[in-house]
């Protein structure tokens, strides 16, 4: 347990190409750690991480064009990728094999989130329709209609009530799932919503955008909770920290920061990427940040417990 | 002993322009100014000027007036560069492009702007060139990437075109254009080169087979026997196959699958590429 924030590894050259997007799961049958990472060079690379440093497990090939977003699944037993090729893959993280491939049509697949029961997996589309897939039965069961642009950012919120969805003209709409029913159109910012995410307990949510701030929404009440500024260029990536009390953001001006939930204030800057930064995460206890970007690396940061 | 001048300094890399304006600025305060080759008279004047003017404030200001200067200059500039270029006169927008260029060397708009010119004059290097400078100075600008793709495809080089289509798209996946036209255009042609890169490699294996049979590498005894007339079948199939061979070309079907066909034929259609030959005005 580390008492302060600080780099633990990096994996230079970790794809051939810029990386897109990174997720990290963990496996409920042995309880390790999984990173799931896409790149420009059209792979998804499976990654262990042990003993404080990153294997190689498997290159999963198959996209035909850069890989935009993927997610694990709950039990980490299954990664959902989407490419710009506008198909969505399912792949077994145990034997590394493709379970299934599913057309979502010429530009009808972006980011890519798992449902918190993990049948089901939501993705945005270009007339604003967030459509969702079943696992099992690998087609589209149903759609929710922001009747909006472009979505380019998903999330469920962790008690499965809601659905997030940010677009490129920067409104967030909030779904109540159960019902089917958009609750919320927030006119958030007026530049696309590269990446949004709930607290743990679901009342918050944080959205980043290419206008340079992070602002953070009461859920119930869709009120704007608070606006953040600190990054000099695009918001690309957010996460939320499993103990509520931090989140952690990442741009294209190169850093990664943490951000403090109650006070709002930055509380450490990571300046250790040579480019922009497309994918932050944490892992699930929240003592890790993973994030990678053009410079083909990903960074494993401790956080203070 | 070798004499102290600003001249001195002033090489190829200073530009005519610049040069005019240090000499017109010499001129006006010529009268002030030293002779060179004389240090002490020099060392007294910057002393004799001290006394009058606080240098530092005077410099800071006449910089910032300078880059104001540029800025309203070579905006002035890129304007004309753009009518220029809508009126099909390209190699003077490109003449007032550079000019602007020297003003504010930061600016991307310029180096794209000049890159879609050069591509419409064929000018393929340079273009890629310009583009590739344009993507380094603004990375998240979409249509930058879009310019040097497009000016990599003019080029050839075809997976590198894919590549910035994706960047670009990946910035801005609601442009239609950029995501139907371009980046499937790219990819049509790049399976296109990958099937007849594949189509020489056979072509090459057939002739060598052709060449260096290996029926003809053992001795026969008997030149009537079935084994030889065996072995002349082999080969003449083998002729046979190399000149269907080069009889056929791979070209692309209307739904972008590789196919092969019998030269001469039809499929010249996959050719067509409708190039946009309009330059859009960057921030004007």
């Amino acid at each position: 347990m580390s008492t302060q924030y600080s780099i633990l590894f990096k994996q230079e050259h970790a794809h051939d190409d810029a990386i897109w997007t990174a997720a990290w799961g963990r496996s409920e049958a042995d309880g390790s750690d999984t990173i799931v990472t896409g790149s420009l060079d059209d792979m998804v690379k499976v990654w262990k991480w042990s003993d404080e440093k990153l294997e190689l497990q498997w290159s999963l090939e198959g996209h035909q064009l850069g890989v935009v977003s993927v997610d694990i699944s709950h039990n980490g037993a299954i990664a959902a990728s989407s490419s710009l090729d506008a198909h969505i893959r399912l792949w077994d993280l145990d034997s590394g094999k493709q379970i299934k491939s599913m057309d979502a049509g010429p530009v009808d697949a972006w980011s890519v989130a798992f449902s918190p029961d993990s049948k089901h997996i939501a993705t945005g589309s270009h007339l604003g329709k967030v459509n969702i897939f079943g696992v099992e039965s690998g087609k589209k069961e149903y759609s929710l209609d922001t009747r909006g642009k472009f979505i380019l950012s998903i999330a469920y919120s962790p008690d499965g009530k809601y659905l997030a969805s940010g677009a490129i003209d920067g409104i967030i709409n909030i779904f109540d799932i159960a019902t089917g029913k958009l609750l919320h159109t927030l006119e958030g910012h007026a530049m696309p919503i590269r990446s949004l995410t709930f607290s743990p307990d679901s009342q918050l949510l944080v959205t980043a955008s290419d206008d340079g701030y992070i602002k953070i929404y009461d859920v119930q009440h869709a009120e704007l909770a608070g606006t953040l500024s600190g990054h000099a260029s695009w918001v690309l990536s957010v996460a939320f920290s499993p103990d509520h009390a931090h989140f952690v953001s990442s741009s294209s001006d190169k850093s990664v920061k943490v951000w403090d939930t109650n006070s709002r204030v930055c509380v450490n800057t990571f300046f250790d990427h040579q480019d922009q930064v497309w994918s932050v995460k944490y892992n699930n206890t929240g003592s890790k940040i993973i994030s990678a970007g053009d410079d083909r690396a990903i960074h494993i940061y401790d956080c203070p417990m | 002993m070798a004499s102290f001048g600003w001249k001195r300094k002033v090489g190829e890399r200073v530009s005519k322009s610049t040069l005019r304006g240090f000499e017109a600025e010499a001129d006006r305060t010529g009268d002030r100014a030293a002779p060179p080759g004389e240090e002490d008279q020099v060392e007294d004047q910057v002393d004799r000027e001290e006394d009058q003017v606080d240098w530092l404030q005077a410099i800071k200001r006449r910089r910032g007036v300078l880059r104001e200067d540029c800025a309203a200059r070579s905006g002035r500039l890129k304007g004309e560069g753009a009518l220029l270029a809508e009126a099909g006169r390209h190699w003077e927008a490109i003449k007032k492009w550079d000019e602007a260029i020297q003003l504010t060397p930061e600016n991307a708009l310029l180096y794209e702007m000049k890159s879609q010119v050069l591509t419409i004059l064929q000018e393929v290097f340079p273009a890629v060139k310009a583009a590739e400078m344009a993507v380094k100075l603004k990375p998240m600008w979409w249509e930058g990437w879009q310019t040097l793709g497009r000016a990599q495809l003019s080029l050839g080089e075809v997976d590198l075109a894919v590549r910035s289509f994706q960047v670009a798209v990946h910035l801005c996946p609601s442009d239609v254009t950029l995501r139907e036209k371009d980046l499937a255009w790219a990819q049509k042609l790049q399976r296109q080169q990958r099937a007849a890169r594949e189509k020489t490699r056979e072509e090459e294996e057939a002739e060598r087979l052709v060449l260096d049979a290996p029926e003809l590498r053992r001795d026969y005894d008997d030149f009537e026997s079935d084994e030889v007339l065996e072995a002349c079948a082999a080969v003449a199939e083998r002729q046979r196959r190399l000149e269907e061979l080069r009889r056929t070309t791979v070209v692309l079907d209307a739904d972008g699958n590789v196919r092969t066909v019998v030269a001469g034929v039809e499929g010249a259609g996959a050719a067509s590429a409708s190039q946009e030959q309009l330059v859009k005005a960057r921030g004007l």
